[in-house]
């Protein structure tokens, strides 16, 4: 029955020598052969840049640096972890789990100390099984093959093992609310229901409101879950947003209060905190949170400059500029090698010395923020460029802000959300109408090109249809009506030329990268079954 | 005036790191003693045994503590999911292993390979761990672990061949409590524990409970916790 560990190579992150001592003597005796140490996690980075590890057995407690959920999070964002290796977090309590239950990186599984050699290698032996049972699953999650997976997973599902069946329930579920499919998401999580009252079923049922944009049931679902599972972070996360999507920010912020205090190491609700108390003007609860962010960052891949020049930016709300001018400091301290922490600062400084009535030096920030634009502009995010946009406006340089303002809204037509950040801060510097202006010229130019490589598809130019959309879409890769035409072609010109498997890949592609974008579910559908169709038919 | 400085960080952070730090001591000194046994050939030193029996004690008691404190401030809440429960014997088994290795008591577990039972695994074998440690300490050759559904409830049933519970240990009305003096140093705290949590899983108008007698096949002590 035992597992035999000659063939893995292994990890065991933990900060007490006698420990990993331990570890290594149990896996050991398993016929483990390949162990690496690691007592720190700057460390167990490093060994995973090196080796590409089966097994990573890590503490979340460590004594320096980053802790056990920074390791797992800078690992799964670096790509470091292979989508069939386990990651074992080893903690100190049962409850510890759901606080650490991050917003969207989970280790495959918990084990909690003392634990000894049976516990430990029936811990990796379970989620050895449950990996090789999930493999197909997982494999086309990792490749962005949504459609495929949700195939995959009702095939087990049809296995009828009872073992594994509500942890396949719950994959499906989450699978088909990934791609817009709120009606089976609804379906199954009611019929789990019907049968037991299990909290992560009724956090489903509130996520389908929220989609469906039913705000006030999802947020009575959550509350009401929250009431009963007061412990439960991730309803507290959806409370958020559902509040948000309602645009009463100031409950968002209360919610989210509750949510960091239960999990006060999570950078991420941190982060969020300090952006919407920002956005509220509870500026007290902003620095406590961006103060929090920064010192959370400086062991996480998610820490930012961003949140530097936010908390700076509440100091020069509340004339505090030498408070401001602190931070600017460790900001410059932080940003080498970092376009953007450069760019930032540069703008922070600007802001400061204007702030400040320091004109000459204001101009001699300004003049950094240029030249480093014009070397990196486009390497940037886009919540900084519409803020140097603003910048540049504000300066007396109205044709580059255009310039950045254009780029920004042709690659986010789509995105209401950030098209409205754009408009907001266009009415509040610019004046009314200048954002609306230059997002109509955008949209027929838009309309126009569609319209021409629609009509060259009708004539049967399907080569030149092709191109215009490729075209499009290595200007706009984000835009949702290039990308659905461009699917419609492809699978055109397979059906009616010869089928080749790169024109298959390619339309598979494309979906994904729709799915991925969030077209719903309704316009895709029936493009992917097409595309089945086609794939069926010619590897039967 | 005196408890100023507590009240600046707050007994569950201090209680939360006290319980992190005896942890970690708990794993060390488990280790030092898997250490320790390796020197020696079998048969090891009968105070290895004890030795294994007062960590798993220790531990189990530490969780418990920390479980029944967050219940007390309503900052907890069950996990539950649909477990198998061969798996959670099998935890009980795996986390008792050592502590077997070292006598001649015998775990014997039964229950049908597809019974499935809606809980919070962590808790219920950790229940379970700490119930089976005292049937191992007071047995004379076995314990015998085994899981049937008896009408709407899951049941699991804890029997040894030992001198049974001493009276005021004993209900077998799951209505009236086992008599648990706390306060005079008893040492009922596993079997309140287990009751406490028991009763946190409910299904409709059903809850879970316990029951204690000495009607066990094998002449000494049963438990019996019922799952909805």
């Amino acid at each position: 029955m035992a597992i035999n560990l000659a063939s893995k190579k292994i990890l065991v992150v933990e900060d007490q020598a006698i420990m990993r001592e331990t570890i290594k003597h149990i896996l050991g005796s398993f016929g483990a052969r390949f162990i690496i140490e690691a007592e720190s996690g700057i460390n167990a980075i490093t060994a995973m840049r090196i080796d590409r590890f089966d097994i990573v057995l890590c503490d979340y407690n460590l004594l320096r640096g980053k802790n056990g959920q920074q390791v797992l999070e800078e690992a799964r964002h670096l790509k470091l972890l292979p989508v069939n290796a386990i990651f074992i977090m080893v903690t100190c309590e049962q409850s510890q789990e759901m606080v650490l239950t991050a917003i969207d990186n989970k280790p495959d599984d918990y084990l909690i100390k003392p634990f000894n050699r049976q516990q430990l290698l029936n811990r990796i032996e379970r989620c050895y099984a449950r990996k090789k049972y999930m493999a197909s699953i997982e494999n086309e999650i990792d490749s962005g093959n949504l459609y495929l997976a949700i195939h995959n997973c009702e095939q087990l599902l049809q296995r009828d093992d009872k073992k594994m069946r509500l942890q396949l329930l719950k994959i499906h579920a989450e699978l088909t609310l990934k791609v817009g499919d709120f009606k089976t998401a609804e379906e199954i999580y009611q019929d789990i229901l019907h049968e037991r009252e299990l909290p992560w079923a009724r956090l489903g049922l509130g996520v389908v409101a929220f989609f469906l944009g039913y705000y006030d049931q999802a947020v009575k679902t959550f509350q009401e879950l929250i009431e009963q599972h007061p412990v439960m972070l991730e309803t507290y996360d959806w409370l958020v947003k559902a509040h948000e999507s309602m645009g009463n920010d100031e409950h968002a912020v209360s919610s989210l209060n509750s949510a960091v205090a239960l999990s006060p190491m999570s950078i991420l609700r941190q982060k969020k905190l300090a952006l919407l108390a920002d956005k509220t003007e509870n500026f007290a609860v902003a620095k406590k949170a961006y103060a929090a962010t920064i010192k959370l960052g400086k062991n996480s891949i998610h820490g930012s400059s961003a949140d530097y020049s936010g908390l700076a930016n509440v100091h020069l709300k509340n004339n505090a500029a030498n408070e401001a001018l602190k931070i600017l400091y460790e900001l410059n301290q932080q940003s080498h090698n970092d376009p953007e922490a450069k760019l930032r600062a540069a703008l922070l400084e600007t802001e400061i010395h204007q702030t400040k009535g320091n004109k000459a030096l204001a101009q001699q920030a300004y003049g950094k923020v240029f030249k480093l634009n014009e070397q990196f502009n486009k390497q940037i995010s886009r919540e900084l460029r519409l803020e140097m946009a603003k910048t540049f406006y504000l300066n007396g340089n109205g044709e580059i802000c255009d310039e950045i303002l254009n780029d920004l809204i042709k690659t986010n037509i789509d995105d209401k959300l950030f098209i409205k950040d754009i408009v907001t801060m266009c009415n509040a510097i610019i004046g009314e109408n200048h954002a609306e202006t230059l997002i109509q010229h955008i949209k027929k130019e838009l309309v126009d090109i569609n319209n021409k490589g629609v009509s060259l598809f009708q004539e049967g130019n399907i080569k030149a249809a092709l191109a215009i959309f490729e075209k499009a879409i290595a200007k706009m890769p984000d835009n949702q009506t290039i990308i659905l035409n461009m699917i419609k072609i492809i699978i055109h010109d397979i059906k009616t030329s010869k089928p080749g498997p790169e024109k298959i890949m390619s339309a598979q592609s494309y979906i994904n990268k729709a799915v991925q974008i969030g077209i719903p579910h309704n316009q895709i559908s029936g493009l992917q079954i097409e595309l089945d169709t086609i794939q069926h038919k010619t590897n039967p | 005036m005196t408890n100023t400085h507590i009240l600046s960080i707050g007994f569950p952070a201090i209680l939360a790191s006290s319980v992190h730090d005896i942890k970690n001591s708990l794993t060390a000194l488990r280790a030092l003693l898997s250490q320790l046994e390796n020197v020696y050939r079998d048969p090891k030193p009968t105070e290895f045994r004890q030795l294994e029996f007062e960590t798993n004690r220790m531990n189990n008691c530490l969780m418990q503590l920390l479980t029944l404190y967050k219940i007390d401030l309503s900052q907890f809440s069950l996990t539950i999911d649909e477990h198998s429960v061969a798996d959670i014997l099998e935890d009980v088994v795996a986390q008792q292993s050592t502590l077997l290795s070292l006598g001649n008591i015998q775990l014997i577990t039964e229950c049908h390979d597809e019974l499935f039972c809606y809980c919070d695994n962590a808790l219920i074998s950790n229940a379970l761990c700490t119930l089976v440690n005292n049937a191992q300490r007071y047995c004379l050759s076995k314990v015998v672990l085994s899981v049937v559904q008896e009408d709407d409830y899951i049941v699991f049933c804890i029997e040894d061949d030992g001198k049974g519970y001493p009276e005021n240990l004993i209900s077998s009305d799951y209505k009236q409590l086992p008599q648990i003096d706390l306060a005079n140093g008893n040492t009922g705290l596993g079997l309140f524990f287990t009751e406490t949590i028991a009763q946190l899983h409910i299904k409709g108008d059903k809850r879970g409970f316990i029951m204690t007698d000495n009607n066990s096949q094998f002449g000494g002590a049963r438990f019996k916790l019922y799952l909805p």
